[in-house]
C-alpha cells in the first residue's frame, strides 16, 4: 500500500451482481441514516417527539394507582 | 386502578416467564460457576464426559442467554407491549404456545449438550431439530408482538417496542441463515458453509446475537423500566430514535472483527474495526440517555434499590461498548484475541449489563404482577452488593489474566524464540482461575437470594389474596 488513491482503487469491470446490490444497498441505508438525523433533530419536530416520551406514563394518568399507590 | 388491569392484559404468561427467568438465572451462574471451578481445579470434571468443561461450557451459555435472557426478554417484552399499546396481547394461545415451547428447547438443550450432541457453532451448538423448534417458537413470540402492536390502542409506538421488534426480526434472520445445515441423522448435521465463509457466518450470527440479542432486545427493557423505575421520562426522546437507527444500521457491519489475523480478507477486519469505533457514539448516547433520565433525581439511587441495578447496568453497558470497539482494533487484538481478557469483556456485558437490567426489571415487575411488596427489600439490597462485587471480582481476574496471557505468548528472549511455553502460561493463569470462580460464587449466591426472594414474594402475594382481589376486579378501561 504505497498511496491512498491505490489503497481506494477498484477494479469495476470485476464487481459482480452481488457486489453492486451490496454497495447500492449499503449507499441508500446511509442516506436514509442521513435522513433520520435530519428528521429528529430538525427543530420543527422537536416537540412533537419529545412528547412520545409519556407514553409509559399515560395510563397511569388515566387511574389512581393500586393499593399500594403503585404506578 | 393497576389491580384492575389484570382483566384488561394477560399478565398470567408475564409471571411464569418472569419466574422461569430468576430460576434459569440460578440454573445458568451455577454451571458457570462449576465450569470455571474446573479451569482452576480440573479434577473436577471427575473424569465423566458429562461434566466435562467442553460439553458444559455450551450448556453455561445456552442456559444464561437463552434460558435466562430469552425468559426476561419474553417477559418484559409481553409486559411493555401491552402497557405501551394500551392493549391485550393479541393471542393468549400463541403467548403460552411460546412459553411452553421456549421452555421445551431448554430442556432439550439440557439433555442434548451434555451428551455431546452439537453443531459446533459458538452460541448456536444445538442439533438441526431443535433448531427448527427455535425457529418456530421465535417466530410465535414475534407474530404475537407485531400483532399486538397491529392492534394497539396508541397512535405512535413507543421506542422500547421498537427495539423488540428490530431484535425479532434480527434474530430470525441471523438464526435461520446460521443455522443452515444438511442433516444426515436426527442428531447430526453438518453446515451449508465451509473454510472461512463458515467462520464469517459464524461471527456474523455470534456478534449479532450480541448486539440484537444481547443489547437491542435489552435496551428496549431499559427504555421502558428506567423511566418508570425512577418516575419520570426518558431524558431524550428523539436521542433514542436516533440511539435506535444507529444500532440498527451499524451493528450488522462488526462480525469480522472477531476473525482478525485469520483467513478472513483483511479488509473486512479492518472495516468490522472501523464501524465498531464508530458504534462507540450511539451507544454512549443511549447509556448516557438513560442515566440522564435520573438528572435531578439522584438522591433516589440512596434508598430505590431497583433504580441502583437499572443504572449500574447503564455503566457497565457504557464500559463495555467502549471495551469491546478498543479490542476490535488490530493493534489492541494482536495482544487481546484468544485470551481471558475477551472472557472479562463478554462478562462485563452479561453479568454488569444484561444480568443488571434484567434484575432491575425483573424487582420492578414482580410488585406490579404480583400487586404486593416484595418480601424483603434489604435483601435486593444484599443482592446488589453481591452481583456488583461478584462481577468485578470476575472481570478483574479476566482482564489481569489475559493482558498477562497475551504477554506471555508474545514474548520473544535474545534468540526470537518464545520465552514461554503454552504450558507455562496455562500455570500462571491459576490464581486468577480461581478469583474468576470466587467472583462467580459471590454473583451466584446473589441469584439465589434474589430466587428466594422472588418465591417468598410470591408466597406471600397468594397469602394475602392480593393477585386474588386483583383479578377479580373490573376492568377500568
Amino acid at each position: 500500500m504505497t498511496s491512498l488513491s491505490e489503497h481506494l482503487q477498484t477494479d469495476w469491470q470485476a464487481m459482480t451482481a452481488n457486489d453492486w446490490i451490496g454497495t447500492v444497498l449499503t449507499v441508500v441505508i446511509f442516506l436514509l441514516m442521513i435522513g433520520a438525523y435530519f428528521f429528529v433533530f430538525r427543530p420543527k419536530n422537536r416537540d412533537r417527539l419529545e412528547s412520545m416520551k409519556h407514553i409509559p406514563f399515560d395510563e397511569d394518568n388515566q387511574n389512581t394507582g393500586d393499593q399500594h399507590g403503585r404506578q | 386502578m393497576e389491580a384492575s388491569l389484570e382483566q384488561k392484559y394477560n399478565f398470567d404468561v408475564v409471571r411464569w416467564f418472569t419466574v422461569m427467568a430468576v430460576a434459569y438465572l440460578v440454573v445458568g451462574a451455577a454451571v458457570g460457576v462449576y465450569i470455571a471451578a474446573e479451569l482452576a481445579w480440573p479434577a473436577l470434571n471427575l473424569d465423566i464426559p458429562y461434566l466435562s468443561f467442553g460439553r458444559l461450557r455450551p450448556l453455561h451459555t445456552n442456559a444464561v442467554i437463552f434460558a435466562f435472557g430469552g425468559s426476561t426478554l419474553m417477559a418484559t417484552a409481553f409486559y411493555t407491549v401491552q402497557r405501551t399499546c394500551g392493549t391485550r396481547l393479541w393471542s393468549d394461545k400463541m403467548a403460552w404456545f411460546t412459553f411452553w415451547g421456549w421452555n421445551l428447547v431448554i430442556v432439550l438443550a439440557v439433555i442434548t449438550l451434555p451428551l455431546g450432541l452439537t453443531q459446533s457453532k459458538e452460541y448456536a451448538e444445538l442439533e438441526w431439530p431443535i433448531d427448527i423448534l427455535i425457529a418456530v417458537v421465535w417466530l410465535s413470540f414475534t407474530i404475537n408482538f407485531l400483532m399486538t402492536i397491529a392492534t394497539r390502542k396508541t397512535s405512535h409506538i413507543y421506542v422500547s417496542n421498537w427495539f423488540f421488534l428490530g431484535m425479532m426480526v434480527m434474530i430470525v434472520y441471523l438464526h435461520v441463515v446460521n443455522s443452515l445445515a444438511i442433516p444426515v441423522g436426527l442428531f447430526k448435521s453438518y453446515s451449508v458453509f465451509s473454510g472461512v465463509q463458515d467462520a464469517m457466518i459464524q461471527w456474523w450470527w455470534g456478534h449479532n446475537a450480541v448486539g440484537f440479542y444481547l443489547t437491542a432486545g435489552f435496551l428496549g427493557i431499559m427504555y421502558y423500566f428506567v423511566p418508570k423505575q425512577a418516575g419520570r421520562p426518558i431524558y431524550s426522546y428523539r436521542l433514542s430514535v436516533i440511539h435506535f437507527w444507529a444500532l440498527m444500521f451499524g451493528y450488522v457491519w462488526l462480525g469480522a472483527h472477531h476473525l482478525q489475523y485469520t483467513a478472513l480478507p483483511d479488509w473486512t477486519g479492518s472495516l468490522g474495526a472501523a464501524i465498531s469505533i464508530a458504534m462507540i457514539i450511539p451507544s454512549w448516547g443511549g447509556a448516557v440517555n438513560g442515566m440522564m433520565t435520573l438528572s435531578g433525581a439522584w438522591d433516589r439511587l440512596r434508598t430505590d434499590y431497583v433504580l441502583r441495578f437499572l443504572i449500574i447496568a447503564l455503566a457497565f453497558y457504557a464500559m463495555s461498548t467502549f471495551e469491546g470497539p478498543v479490542m476490535s482494533l488490530k493493534t489492541v487484538n494482536a495482544l487481546s484475541h484468544y485470551t481471558d481478557w475477551t472472557i472479562g469483556h463478554v462478562h462485563s456485558g452479561a453479568l454488569g449489563w444484561v444480568a443488571g437490567i434484567s434484575i432491575g426489571a425483573i424487582y420492578h415487575l414482580m410488585t406490579r404482577l404480583y400487586h404486593t411488596e416484595m418480601y424483603s427489600v434489604r435483601l435486593i439490597n444484599f443482592h446488589f452488593w453481591t452481583a456488583t462485587i461478584g462481577t468485578v471480582i470476575y472481570i478483574v481476574a479476566m482482564w489481569v489474566s489475559g493482558i498477562m496471557q497475551g504477554l506471555m505468548w508474545r514474548a520473544y528472549d535474545e534468540y526470537g524464540t518464545l520465552a514461554y511455553t503454552f504450558v507455562e502460561s496455562v500455570d500462571a493463569m491459576h490464581p486468577y482461575y480461581a478469583m474468576r470462580t470466587v467472583g462467580g460464587a459471590i454473583f451466584l449466591f446473589g441469584a439465589i437470594v434474589m430466587l428466594f426472594n422472588v418465591l417468598m414474594t410470591v408466597r406471600k402475594s397468594l397469602s394475602e389474596g392480593s393477585l386474588n382481589k386483583a383479578r377479580a376486579l373490573p376492568a377500568t378501561a
